[in-house]
């Protein structure tokens, strides 16, 4: 019998049997919609338990300073500009970087509010992948290449009357050259940004690198003047991710980069994580996989059951059928071949419908007891597979058993 | 007859219950000649349907050799045996085993989709041979929603959809009214006269005279074989 007939009959059987299909279709949905909830629920609980515990970006420090000294944490260093626009596009080739941030100091002479005239050192230079859109109280990044700036909270309050997003403010980047800047953003008070550790107490102004930042070296590497910077922040994808980022990022940076031949020859170039941070988290986030595996496993075994069940008692009723259709020419192959495809259509359509609903029975729990919503894909594909594949093989199997004997002892089945 | 359709050599079917046994078939010997007529006849419980099953090849006797066309169907493969009832065996079950979610049409075209017959000729040989029992106006109806004799007609219909040389019918007319029992077997003595070979169990006498002869079977042993001196003709006393 070929594909296409087989296909026509199975459909035709699962029609015909509506009740039973329903009931199939149901057993699949609710096994693949469980693990999915469930490894939902677990994966937003994990996301939210890192997110308390995660009170910066996994973040890596890079910076230069005398060889043998202690390891320069942020700020600690000398402000040589060493690292070109060149080390940032060669670090944002490491596999596992998210970002390469910048950070600069621009000299000032000084900052002007609604003409309240503050003398102020420097700005810090940088680009907006320094910010996380939730780490505004007000506003939000600014963009490159923009007359923008972005306050601290410490900032913001400096002057006689509060700055907030939208304002304008003059800085005075040297003596007749001034020019106003829209407030982009107004960080909140629990960010800490770790570049420049510029949390708390102390007044931050953050403007784009992009004009504000004009100390350039020439890069050893390509031969032209580029932007260069005392201080990079490599930023990993996760903080899973963060010890195979360092290697790379300390081969280059040591050896090959514009950096290693700018630095003066007695220094040399560190990197800095916030290790106790990155140990907690991740050993928070290996608890969560080996929790995240088990509550799959458990609702994938149960899932499984069900549906094994469903299809054995589906197939079996219907062992007189089978009789009949062996009586009538049928072999044992086109049996099987008939209850494939239909096992076939029933579990992909219960694994769409188990997706859709786990879906949604995740998203719902999760929103529910207020976490954030956080998904792991590869157990959906997981659930899937084994919901059409336990679903396949619990479905031939007693096809293929009761085409196995005499037409009449299959006849015989009640 | 030198040319046998069906042989069996002291065929025993034995059922096993607790302590008890019972043999369904006790040493049954029986030649079926090719393009022969042939009626079964017992009491109940006689061993009529196992016989009709095991020359169907729907049941393995217990002992002894059943042959079909000269081949010794009990050594045959599963596949070889599936393969002699889809294009060489019509059987019209005692009980019709018509596929319940199935219209009547569909029933008869089932035995023409295994062999791989094409969507619109199966179409068209269902739709003849329902016509050919009566149910022309029947065919899109299931099961449950067919008589007893309509169901036995739609039974009979699929038995003859691949064309079998051989015609296995075990009670076909035992529901049916005189003048569609008639039709039945003026239908049958149509595919006699055309060569193939017929076997039905009856009950009754007076449908049983239409074979060449009877086979008397009884407690599982065949009691005697009677010839039929003047065969009745359902095709003459009916029109
Ligand atoms: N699966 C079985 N297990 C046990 N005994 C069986 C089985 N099938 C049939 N028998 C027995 O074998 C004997 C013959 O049964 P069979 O169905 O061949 O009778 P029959 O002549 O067709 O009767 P009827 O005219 O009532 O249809 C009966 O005594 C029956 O009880
Ligand atoms: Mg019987």
């Amino acid at each position: 019998m070929n594909v296409l007939e087989s296909v026509r009959m199975s459909w035709r059987a699962i029609t015909g049997h509506r009740l039973r299909s329903v009931l199939t279709v149901l057993g699949v949905v609710i096994g693949v919609g469980s693990v999915i909830t469930f490894v939902t629920l677990g994966a937003s609980l994990q996301a939210a338990i890192v997110g308390d515990v995660a009170t910066s970006s996994p973040d890596i420090a890079a910076t230069v300073g005398p060889a043998g000294g202690p390891e320069g944490g942020p700020g600690s260093a000398e402000s040589i500009p060493v690292f070109t626009e060149h080390d940032i596009e060669q670090l944002q080739g490491i596999e596992g970087v998210d970002a390469v941030i910048p950070t600069g100091q621009v000299g000032i002479a000084g900052l002007e509010y609604r003409d309240d005239r503050i003398r102020w050192p420097a700005v810090t230079a940088t680009t907006a992948a320094s910010f996380d859109e939730d780490e505004f109280a007000d506003g939000g990044p600014f963009t490159a290449g923009a007359n923008e700036t972005v306050l601290n909270p410490a900032a913001a309050r400096m002057f006689e009357r509060n700055v907030s997003a939208g304002d304008e403010i003059t800085v005075e980047f040297a003596e007749n050259d001034s020019r106003t800047l829209t407030v982009a953003g107004v960080l909140n008070e629990s960010t800490g940004f770790a570049a420049v550790g510029g949390g708390g107490g102390t007044p931050a102004i953050y403007v784009p690198t992009d004009p504000f930042y004009t100390t350039t070296a020439e890069s050893p590497a390509t031969g032209e003047r580029q932007r260069a910077y005392p201080q990079l922040t490599i930023r990993a994808a996760s903080y899973e991710q963060v010890g195979a980022v360092e290697g790379p990022a300390r081969d280059y940076l040591r050896n090959e980069s514009d950096a290693s031949q700018l630095k003066p020859a007695s220094y040399e170039v560190s990197l800095t994580t916030n290790d106790a941070l990155v140990e907690q988290i991740q050993g928070i986030l290996s608890t969560f996989t080996n929790f995240i595996t088990g509550i799959a496993v458990i609702s994938l075994l149960v899932g499984a059951i069900g549906i094994a069940n469903m299809m054995l008692v589906s197939v079996t009723e219907r062992t007189r059928e089978i009789g009949i259709m062996k009586a009538v020419g049928a072999t044992r192959r086109d049996v099987v071949q008939l209850f494939l495809v239909e096992s076939i259509i029933l579990g992909v359509i219960g694994s769409v419908l188990g997706t859709v609903v786990g879906l949604a029975g995740g998203y719902a729990a999760a929103e529910l007891i207020d976490l954030p919503v956080s998904f792991a894909p590869e157990w959906f594909a997981i659930a899937i597979a084994v919901g059409v594949g336990v679903g396949i093989v619990s479905g031939i199997y007693p096809a293929w058993d009761a085409a196995r004997t005499d037409p009449i002892d299959a006849l015989r089945h009640e | 007859m030198t040319d046998a359709a069906v042989e069996l050599h002291d065929v025993r079917k034995t059922y096993r219950m607790g302590d008890q046994t019972v043999h369904a078939l006790d040493g049954v010997s029986l030649t079926i000649g090719r393009g022969s007529y042939t009626a079964v006849m017992g009491p109940s419980g006689s061993g009529k349907s196992t016989l009709m099953n095991v020359v169907g090849c729907l049941d393995t006797p217990t002992e002894g050799v059943v042959e079909v066309d000269g081949v010794d169907v009990t050594e045959l493969s599963d596949a070889e045996r599936t393969g002699l009832r889809g294009d060489e065996i019509g059987f019209v079950f005692q009980t019709f085993n018509l596929m319940p979610q199935q219209t009547a049409r569909e029933n008869v075209e089932l035995p023409m989709t295994f062999q791989g017959v094409g969507r619109s000729e199966r179409r068209e040989r269902a739709t003849e041979l329902l016509e050919s029992v009566g149910l022309g106006d029947r065919m899109d109806h299931k099961p449950n929603e067919l008589s007893g004799g309509q169901r036995q007609r739609v039974a009979i219909a699929r038995a003859l959809a691949n064309d079998p040389a051989i015609v296995l019918a075990d009670e076909p007319t035992g529901n049916l009214d005189s003048d569609t029992e008639a039709d039945i077997l003026a239908l049958f003595e149509e595919l006699n006269a055309a060569g193939n070979t017929i076997l039905t169990v009856t009950h009754e006498r007076l449908v049983a005279e239409h074979a060449e002869r009877i086979v008397h079977l009884f407690d599982g042993e065949i009691e005697e074989i009677e010839e039929i001196a003047e065969r009745r003709i359902a095709g003459e006393a009916n029109r």
